[in-house]
This record gives structure tokens, sequence and C-alpha cells, in this order.
């Protein structure tokens, strides 16, 4: 059949719930919708601050079908490993644990406590989805904002000037056994990879890119287009890693000009030509290391 | 009191308390639509209806979807120069979907079948249809269908037309167009052959019956207007393959020249080619603006037949009482001409010669509008979109009453008057009253007419169909992956391309059924999934019925995601019912 | 059965005969012995728990946070800068309504470092919700960790007992270990109000908007009080099966004082042998241990401190800019009190960062309350300070 056909590698949602406070067009909420439905209801999720905690839904509602725990910004990886340790004292072996965070609650205030957690191999699931910058107090760059974009603290005269952070290494270097980049735009993909994490113990990562509408400056409708573009102009490749040392490509990065996608989203508005090659020669640059990680390992 | 709120913060309801609905100004919805092959299509075939059974494994409802809008496919899908690839969406992604190829395949399967019963009639109505080609066996099967006495009267021995005096058996074998014939006959229509209309029976002995549909083409070949033009071995391009296709072909010589760049042009080339003259063909503008079907065109050249462009015959010389060369002018192209191709004008070089043994004209038909029972306006029958010409209780259709003159839109055309008969006859018997809205009944609202419109019956389910074409802006081709065109088996050319054997022998059953999954079903929603998985608010939830989705517009908070990820364009936002 | 041992262990014995189930920590000095000995405990299996050993005290508390809304009994110990760390998230258990225990060794706070003990880092989060326990000697220790398990489990509040760094964290002391059933008697096991369950899933923490905060908070006050009250009933029930009763105050010898000394932690011992010499020369001196802290136990303190002429409050501690916070809150406390029946009250400010405290010092501060005329010249009266 010439359509790619998903339906039938994705789950039906059961677990996520209408009705809940997410903007128009959020990469984030298709990221929770899929990944939750895949790890079903026995599952636990730690919520560190971030535009989930208000995407839930306020007390008394949640949007979520599993128990969830909200927590302080910086704890994900710690409130984690207690849950995961009280679970394992009561004899339950099979609940999913699993930390629900954003770029700022991982890259950065957030980044010992992962490193911790993942140092101790704990058993736990880390899902960070990335919109970029702290999106749910107005758009504040991260150490996860991309090179040249605008946030309200790297205006359009200063914009941010520092490339984003690789996490990927990071969680590497850490050699837990499972780690993967994934993007709502290829939920196939997503899928297999929440699976793979699901049957693997110890700390597993997953780093999801979710685009964001208001925070990137784009139609809501181009959610899922680039999402696409960001992983065909190799600017977020999609990879697994095993234990700090196999990396993998799982699907096919044709490395289009990251010309489109830069210029499809407001946030890098500002930038001329020299800047776009600029950050065509940075994805370029990063391809050449990660290739070599996929041949020789870390 | 404080007791009504617990002592922590833990949820006791879901957000579906909580209307984000409220939040959208666009909201989404399902409407299937037209894919540009149906709108393309001539006859007015659902091409991606029946593309859609084949992928789905259904190929019996396939074919007969196909049958519905096109009587004659195992015909069409060999000599129609098939506009639906032209517009077939996928030639914007790799290539089109080889329809013709498809249809042709569906179509010699369906003659394969044993014919069902023939049908029983409905109404007490009687048509008759002067002409056999294929506007009038088009007209006369849904007529049947539609529950009429039908009978053809064909003025030729043997039914067909052009079908079986134009085209050649090595494009149109005569086995498959006698089993086509066969079928018809078989489906209730009655066809009585060598009967001239106007000649041995007179126009007004049709009153006995209800409607009648004239279809009797234009078979009169244009004249040169050059001198010369009257001497043996100078043939008129239909007459010549009149006798050729009967087994009679006159007697070429070794070298022969064909006058003109339409399909009857290629016939006549390829058929001499057959009879082992060296071909040479005049055409006065450039191969750009010959008519012929591209194909005809390569396979003719395929064959060793040769062009001469900007060229015209001012005489045919004459030796020893016949034939022996042409007096050729060569042209060039000035302003262009009502037909909008630029006009091609004489040159100042001087005249050249060619030898020739045999001189084929082939630079139009005419309708031959002695005998008929209406006057011609501009070479042409005047008629409407369904075929009434003015003349009460007439109707016409085909070659004879347009210019677009194939064997798909006469089938095109016949069905439309089937449609305009029968609209007509109702009206005399106090049925239900004849919709007025042709283009409502138009794929797309521009293409040809739909059968199935008509009749309300249409088997495809549709989801809250609108009457619009899916263009390429409204395909996601995201989730389409490429895929190269199977490529139709044709014989080499060379000496297996001989005398009447098929040349292009299509594709198999099995690549056909490859080839039609190829086909992204513009504009109609298959049930992919894609709007539900990519919705982030989980408002779009499968339909009960099983096919097609709904959204809750208590939540849909009108992102467009759906719209924008929906494969073919079935999915579309609107400012309406929000 | 009697041993000696250092109050870090007194508080490891506690945490193990409570039967706690997760355990998470990091170290830092003068609290590394009970988390060491926790460390033994469980790796030689003596101690079924699981032992987090994260890498900082706010991951400690996170940790904590994690294990006890799932359900599990949950422990953990710092001092000094791991507690000011662990600041944000103290008001997340309290809040939370999870009865985490902690131990915290009184320990001063940076910058200069300085491992000593003083209070401030206990006092400075004092408005986090947490139940403050404090401790004179390691047998308190060792009785308080495990009636802090109770106490907290009952009201669903996070409990915080603390003890001096090294006057009695490294401090040998004979220590009568309960037995398994005693304890086990007295302490059942954790019966969750709330817990992360799978099978019945709720959301905890989500946003609350002004329309529903306060009476959260409200619920949070209520407890503490009703803290109050059940500390009491605990107190008697240990006191009964132990014969040991570690009252949230104690009155030595202060019921027909004139001047009261009021204190806590090791400083008490001290003060006990102040009064018995001023009593031994007739002088009536009396004493009251303050044991809990929060929930502040204002109506026992004002009858124990009404009709007494002068009170001399020993704050090892200071809040910057007012004065010693046992003072402080002493003062509100007697605000309502009657002026006739109010003592006149002096805050005396000492062993900061460990400075030493000695029957010299109480005696000094004897003197001068007794000798002072008219009100305090100053909220905070600091001794022994080379000015």
């Amino acid at each position: 059949m010439s359509q790619i056909m998903i339906r039938d590698r994705v789950p039906a949602n059961e677990l996520l719930h209408p009705g809940h406070l997410a903007c128009p067009g959020c990469g984030g909420a298709i990221a929770m919708k899929l990944v939750l439905n895949t790890l079903g209801p026995k599952t636990i999720i730690v919520m560190p601050a971030c535009c989930w905690t208000v995407i839930a839904g306020p007390w008394p509602q949640s949007s979520l079908g599993v128990p969830v725990y909200h927590t302080a910004f910086e704890t994900g990886g710690a409130v984690a490993s207690g849950i995961r340790a009280a679970l394992d004292v009561q004899g339950d072996t099979e609940t999913t644990v699993m930390a629900w965070a954003g770029d700022g609650g991982t890259f950065d205030i957030g980044l010992q406590a992962l490193s911790g957690a993942a140092e101790r191999n704990e058993d736990i699931l880390y899902v960070c989805y990335d919109n970029e910058a702290y999106m749910n107090t107005g758009i504040q760059r991260s150490s996860a904002t991309p090179w040249g974009a605008w946030t309200t603290t790297t205006p359009a005269v200063q914009p941010q000037g520092t490339i984003k952070k690789d996490i990927m290494a990071i969680m590497a270097a850490h050699r837990v056994p499972y780690a993967a980049t994934a993007c709502v735009s290829y939920p196939a993909d997503l899928v297999e990879k929440v699976k793979r994490a699901h049957g693997t113990r110890g700390t597993r990562f997953l780093h999801i890119l979710s685009p964001c509408p208001p925070g990137w400056k784009y139609p809501d409708e181009q959610t899922v287009e680039l999402g696409r573009a960001a992983v065909r102009t190799r600017i977020f490749p999609l990879l697994e890693v095993e234990n700090g040392a196999r990396w993998r490509f799982t699907v096919d990065h044709p490395g289009h000009d990251v010309g489109a996608y830069v210029r499809a989203q407001g946030r890098f508005r500002h930038l001329d030509e020299s800047a776009i090659a600029h950050i065509q020669e940075d994805v370029d640059a990063r391809w050449e290391v990660l290739m070599k990680r996929v041949v020789h390992g870390t | 009191m404080a007791d009504a709120i617990p002592a922590v913060a833990v949820s006791t309801t879901t957000t579906r308390v909580n209307p984000t609905g409220s939040w959208k100004y666009i909201r989404p919805v399902w409407r299937d639509r037209v894919a540009p092959c149906n709108a393309a299509c001539p006859v007015g075939v659902d091409i991606e209806g029946y593309m859609n059974l084949l992928r789905e494994g259904r190929d019996t409802e396939a074919i007969d979807l196909l049958l519905r809008e096109n009587p004659l496919p195992a015909i069409t899908g060999r000599v129609c120069d098939h506009p639906c690839e032209t517009a077939c969406n996928r030639c914007s992604l790799d290539e089109a979907v080889a329809v013709h190829a498809v249809e042709r395949a569906l179509g010699d399967a369906a003659l394969a079948r044993t014919q069902g019963e023939a049908r029983t009639r409905h109404n007490a109505d009687r048509v008759a249809v002067i002409g056999s080609g294929p506007a009038g066996l088009s007209a006369a099967v849904f007529l049947a269908r539609l529950g009429y006495a039908v009978t053809i009267l064909e003025a030729a021995p043997e039914p067909g037309g052009l079908l079986r005096l134009g085209i050649p058996p090595y494009r149109l074998p005569r086995d498959v167009l006698d089993r086509q014939i066969a079928q018809i006959r078989g489906e209730g229509v009655s066809i009585l052959c060598n009967v001239r209309m106007g000649r041995d029976l007179a126009w007004d002995t049709l009153d006995w019956f209800d409607a009648v549909f004239v279809a009797t083409g234009a078979h009169r070949s244009r004249p040169l207007g050059v001198p010369g033009e009257a001497l043996p071995g100078v043939h008129a391009g239909l007459e010549y393959l009149r006798r050729a296709n009967d087994g009679h072909a006159a007697d070429l010589g070794e070298r022969v020249v064909v006058v003109g760049g339409g399909n009857t042009a290629m016939d006549c080339a390829r058929s001499a080619r057959r009879q082992e003259a060296d071909v040479l063909v005049l055409y006065r503008r450039t191969r750009e603006e010959m008519p012929a079907i591209a194909d005809e065109i390569t396979e003719a050249a395929a064959e060793g037949v040769r062009f001469l462009f900007l060229a015209a015959p001012i005489k045919v010389i004459e030796q020893r009482g016949r034939v022996c060369g042409v007096a050729a002018q060569r042209m060039v192209l000035g302003h262009p001409d009502a037909s909008g191709r630029r006009r091609p004008v004489p040159s100042d070089e001087a005249p050249f010669s060619i030898t020739a043994d045999a001189v084929i004209t082939a630079i139009g038909e005419e309708v031959d509008d002695a005998h008929l029972p209406f006057a011609l306006e501009g070479g042409a029958v005047p008629v409407d979109v369904l075929g009434r010409c003015g003349t009460p209780h007439f109707f016409a259709g085909g070659d004879m009453a347009g210019h677009e003159r194939t064997v798909a839109h006469a089938i095109g055309a016949g069905k439309r008057a089937a449609i305009g008969i029968d609209q007509h006859l109702r009206a005399r018997r106090g049925e239900r009253p004849p919709p007025d809205d042709v283009a409502a009944l138009r794929w797309g609202g521009a293409g040809n007419l739909s059968m199935s419109r008509w009749r309300q019956d249409d088997p495809v389910p549709r989801i809250d169909p609108v009457n619009e074409v899916v263009g390429w802006a409204g395909i996601n081709a995201a989730h389409f992956a490429r895929a190269p065109r199977l490529l139709d088996w044709i014989v080499p050319p060379g000496r297996g391309r001989s005398g009447v054997r098929e040349v292009n022998r299509g594709l198999s059953r099995s690549e056909a059924t490859s080839e039609a999954r190829r086909c992204l079903n513009c504009g109609v929603c298959n049930d992919c999934h894609v709007c539900m998985i990519f919705c982030p608010d989980a408002a779009i939830t499968p339909d009960p019925s099983g096919h097609g989705f709904v959204v809750d517009l208590d939540y849909c908070k009108g992102c467009g995601l759906c719209a924008a990820e929906c494969p073919r364009g079935a999915v579309t936002m609107t400012r309406e019912g929000l | 059965m009697k041993k000696v041992m250092v109050g870090n262990h007194a508080v490891s014995w506690g945490v193990k005969l409570a039967r706690a189930e997760v355990i998470s920590a990091y170290p830092i000095t003068p609290q590394t012995q009970i988390v060491e000995e926790l460390s033994e405990m469980v790796a030689g299996g003596d101690l079924p728990a699981r032992f987090i050993k994260v890498e900082s005290e706010h991951s400690a508390m996170a940790a904590c946070i994690g294990a006890s809304a799932t359900g599990a009994r949950t422990f953990t110990a710092t001092s000094s800068q791991g507690l000011a760390l662990m600041h944000e998230l103290l008001h997340w258990a309290a809040g939370g309504r999870l009865p985490v225990v902690m131990a915290d060794v009184n320990r001063a706070l940076a910058p200069g470092w300085n491992i000593w003990t003083d209070q401030n880092d206990s006092l400075a989060q004092r408005d986090t919700g947490w139940i403050q326990l404090y401790c004179e000697n390691n047998q308190e220790v060792l009785d308080t960790t495990i009636l802090a398990f109770r106490l907290a489990e009952e009201v669903d509040l996070p409990v915080m007992l603390v003890l001096d760094a090294f006057y009695l964290s490294h401090t040998s002391e004979p220590v009568d270990v309960p037995d398994t059933e005693l304890v086990d008697a007295f302490l059942p096991p954790r019966v969750a109000r709330h817990r992360l369950d799978t099978a019945d899933p709720h959301s905890y923490g989500a946003l609350v908007k002004p329309d529903a905060y306060m009476e959260m908070r409200l619920h949070q006050q209520q407890a503490m009080s009703a803290a109050g009250e059940a500390h009491e009933r605990f107190a008697r029930d240990w006191s009964a099966r132990t014969g040991r009763a570690w009252p949230a105050l104690e009155a030595y010898r202060a019921d027909d004082a004139e001047l009261v000394l009021v204190t806590s932690g090791t400083i008490t011992s001290t003060a006990r042998e102040v009064v018995d010499g001023w009593r031994a020369r007739g002088e009536r001196v009396g004493l009251v241990k303050v044991k809990m802290f929060r929930p502040f136990p204002t109506a026992a303190l004002r009858a124990m401190l009404r009709g007494k002429r002068r009170v001399a409050v020993l704050d090892r501690n200071i809040s910057p800019g007012h004065g010693g916070i046992f003072a402080e809150e002493i003062r509100s406390a007697l605000y309502d009190v009657p002026l006739d029946d109010r003592p006149a009250l002096w805050g005396f400010i000492l062993g900061l960062g460990g400075r030493d405290v000695t029957p010299e010092t109480i005696d000094e501060i004897v003197v001068r309350t007794r000798e002072a005329e008219g009100a305090p010249e100053r909220e905070d009266i600091w001794v022994g300070v080379k000015v």
C-alpha cells in the first residue's frame, strides 16, 4: 500500500481525556497520548513543573487515567526513584514509573536529579518532551533552545547564542540501558521505542521533540509537518542508544536544507542568510559526529 | 466549610467537565471529495472508487463499480488517451498511476466473466439508437440498465462503428471488440445491422419509438483540396482503414505518404507499415502540435514510420495515370488559430517533391449530413449537455455532435444522452421530477456525469460528500512512500509486431493490483486513522457505523491538524457549524 | 536491651525498629553515621528497606516524597546545609500531607563553614509545616524516632526529630533498645489514606486556585492542632510500655519557681545541674524543657509559666533582625496572659556555632535575670561573646 499505514502500529486512546488545557496543536499533548496509551494503565506519572502541569487540568480535574504526582521543578528523577523504591518494597515490579518532564526540567534545573537517577540505574522511564524553551512560563530560553532562536529572554537583537545541549550524549555517558530520541510526527517509531523501553529494566530515557505553536510561532496545524522537517533536515535525528555505546538510526534522514524548516517558524524570523548558513554548517558537523557514533560507538 | 475541600489536592473528576471546544473558531468537517481522475475522465468513471476496492482485495466489486460508469473498459483501457493520468495527483509525488492499464486489466477480466441474465424491463418505453459505435453502444447499455427496451440500428454489416472500422486490431483486437458487443447484447440490447437510416429506412418509422439517440459519427474524410487528389493510389484514411481492418487492405506499393497528424493518420501509418511499406508522415505543424495520442506517435516512430514536419502537400503528382509522388511546401508557424495552435503558413522556400506509390489522407473527418433528420451547425449537430438537439424526440451524441472526437468522449456522450432520455421519458410517464442540476451529476462539478448519481444508487459509502476536486494541495505527501509506476508490456518493435498482433499487452492482474495500490485515493476517507492519531485533544473517535470519524465539538480546539494531516484531503476546516 | 551508642546510631536503631521501608539520604557531617549504620543494616539484611543513595539532600527529600506518596514508610536524615537545601520540598512534604520522618542533626549554617551545633538550621524551617521534636539525650532520640513515625502517620504530617551535633550525635550514652515486639505493638504498619495506586488512579498536587487553597492549609493547621493532642496520647502510651515519658513540655522543679529557665536540646541537661545548684542554695529556680516546638504548645506553656515572675529563655539560635526564636514564640504565647500573671521574659542568645554552654554560662544567665531591673534592655541578650 502506497500509504505508510500507522493505524495498526499505534494504540487506541484510552488514557487521555479531552478537555485538557494544552494549546491547540500542542506537540506535547500528542506525545503524552502516544506514550501513555502504549504503556497502559499500570503506569504512575511523576510530573515536575512544565506545560503538562497545567495541561493535566486544575484540581479537582485530571486529564490522565493513571495516578499522577505533581512535584517540584527539579525533582523528576528523584521523586520517580522514590516511587520506584516504594513499589519495589510493596512487591510491585509491574507498574512503570514514568517521569514526564519538559526540557527545562531535564536539561537545566532537573539535570542533577536525572543524572543521579541514571547513575544509579533506577528502574524508571524518564521522558523529556522537548519544546525547546520554558514555554509554560511564557517562552524563556533553556539550554535546549536551538542556536539563533528568539525567546523572551533571548530577544531578536541578541538571540540564543549557545547551541542546544546534547542531552543524548549526556545520557549515553551515564551508560543507561536504553535511550532514544523520538518525534510526535513519527508515531509508529515513537510507539516502537516506548515498547522497547517498556521491555527494558533500569533507567530508560526518551527525548521527544514536541513542536509548540505559540513558542515556535507557526500556525497550529503545522505541528506534525514541522516535526517531520526537523527530522528530515537532521536537526533532530531519530536514534537509539543502548548502554551508551551502540548508536543506531531508526529512520532515514535525507538531509533536506534547513532553510525551509527555519523560515517556517517565527522564532527564527530575524535570521539572515548567513545565520541560516551557520545553522546548516552546525547541523552538518553534528551529523558527522553522530555518524561516527553510529559506526564506532561512543 | 473546609470539609467540602479535601486535605490534599487529589483529583475527583476528569477534564471532561471542561469544554475546551469553546476555544475554537474553526472546526473540521469530514467530507469526501472528488479525485481529479474522476473529474478528468471523459466517460465519468469512479476511478478512485475502483482503485480503492482493488486495494482492499475486493476485485469483483471493483469491476462492477467500473462497469457502472463505463460499459466498455476493455476498449477504453486500450485506446483512451487517459487524461485521468495527466490529472492524477500522484504526478506531483513521483508518477501517475497507470490507470489505463488497471482499467484494461479489469475490462479484460469483465469480458472473461460469464454473462449474467439479461435485465428485466422496468417500463414500457422503447428507445432506438442509431449507430453502434462507442456512443451508441454506451447509450444503449445505460438505457437497457435503466429499464428501457433498446434497439440499435447499424448501417454497417457488423456493429462497432469506428471501433471496428477505424481502429486497427493491433490496437483493439477483434475478439475483444466482439466479446464486448456480445456482452452488450447480453444486457438486453438488440442490434440490427445493414440498416441505413434515411435510405433503407425512413426516419419517421422511428416514431414508433419513444425516443431516438442518433450517433452515426463522422466518417467522411476531409479532402486535401489539392490537384490530383482523385488519382488512383490516393486513399481516404478512413476508407483505407475500413478495408485494412476488414482484411482487404488496399495495395500500397513500397512507399507511402500519409498526410495528417491525428490518431487516424497514425493508424494509417502503422497499418501501412504492416504492409511493409516505407511510410512517411507529412504534417504541416510540428510534433508538439500533433493531436494524436502521444503513445501512438512514439509507437509509430518505433515501428519505423518517418515524419516530416512543417510540410503540407500542394499537389499529387501523376505518372501513367496514377500517383507517383507528392509535391509539398515547407511551412512555418505563424499566429495561433482558433484551436490555439500556431497556424502554419507557407514558407518562402520553393516546393519540393516526395516520391510515393500511395498517398493516404487523414486530415480530419466530417459529418456526412446527407440523410440526417437535423441540420448541422459548424460541421456538427448542436446538442446540449444531455444530448438534446432541438428536434423533439431526438437526441444526438458522439463524433457527429462534438469536436472532442475520441472513443472516451463518445462513451461519455452516450451516457449523458441516456440520462437525458431517461429524464425526458420519466417526466412523460409522470415519475419523479427530473432534477435540474446537471452540475450535481458532474464529477467535481465540471467532469462528465455519474450514472450512479443519476440513479441515486452509488454503492460507495461516502461521508457527507461535496462535489469538489481535491488537487495536489489537498494531499499530504508525507504519508506516502515513493513507488515507481509499472510499465505496460509492449511487444518490442520488429517482427513480433506484424499483422494484427496486439502491440500493448498491458499488465497482469497482480501487477494491476500493485499499480492500484499506488493510488492515493484522493478525497475519499479510507479509515486510515491519521486524523485521530494526531489529534492532540483526543476529540476524534471512530464513527459508530465503522466508517469515518466524528469530532466532539465540546473539546475540539480547531487546531486543524486533522485536516492538515489527512493524506487525501477528506478533512477540511470551516467556520460553519461551530 | 541496654547498649551504649552514639546519638546517630540511636536514630538508626529507631528507624530499624520502626521498620522503615524506604530510606533516601545524602551524607553530611555530623549526620553520616545515621545513614552509614542504616546502610549496613540494609545491606546485611537486618532491615528489608530500599536505600536510595541520592545525589543531594534536595533529591533525598524528593525521593522520600515519592516513596511516601506511594504508601511507604519513609525516612531521611540531614543537617545544616542539607536541610537548607531541602527547604522547598519540606513545604511539599507537609502540604502534601506525607508522613515522612527526618532526623536533623542541629548544625550551624555557613558561611564560614561550621560543623558544630546550633539550632538555626531546624528553626529556619519552622514555617514549613513539619512537626519538630527536640531531644536531650540519646535514649530520648531513639524513643522519639519511633514515636515520630506513629505521630506522623496519625495526622499525616511529616516529623523532624532534632538532636545536637556532636553532643548527642557523636557522644556515646547508654540506651535501652526496646524489643521489636514492643515496638510492633506500639507502631503498626502504615495504612496510607492516600497513595498512588493504578487500581484507583488520581492526580495529586495539581493547580489549586484561591478558592480552595486556603481550606487545604486550614486542614493542615487543624492537623497540627491534632498533632499536639496525639503526641500527648502516644507519649503516654509509650510511657506505659517502657516507663519512659517524653512529654511536649517538661517542668523541672518549676512549680514554685520564681525564675524559670526555658531550654531545649542538650543545654537542658546542663541547665538541670544549674537549677539543682540554685535550689541547693535555697533559691527558687526552675526549668521548663521544650521538646515539641511545632506544633507550639501554647496552652501548656502558658499554664506552666503564668504567675512566674521571671523567665529566661536560652536560645541556641538567632533570627537576625529579631531575637532568639524560642524567646519570640514564648513571648508571643504569653501575650494573652493577663498582665498580672505574665512573667517578665529575658531572651538569651548563646552557643551559636557550637560555642560551649557551660554551667557557668547558665549561672551567669540566672544572675543577670534575677538582678535585672525593669524590662529587658533588648530582646536578645548575647552571652559569652567577645566584643
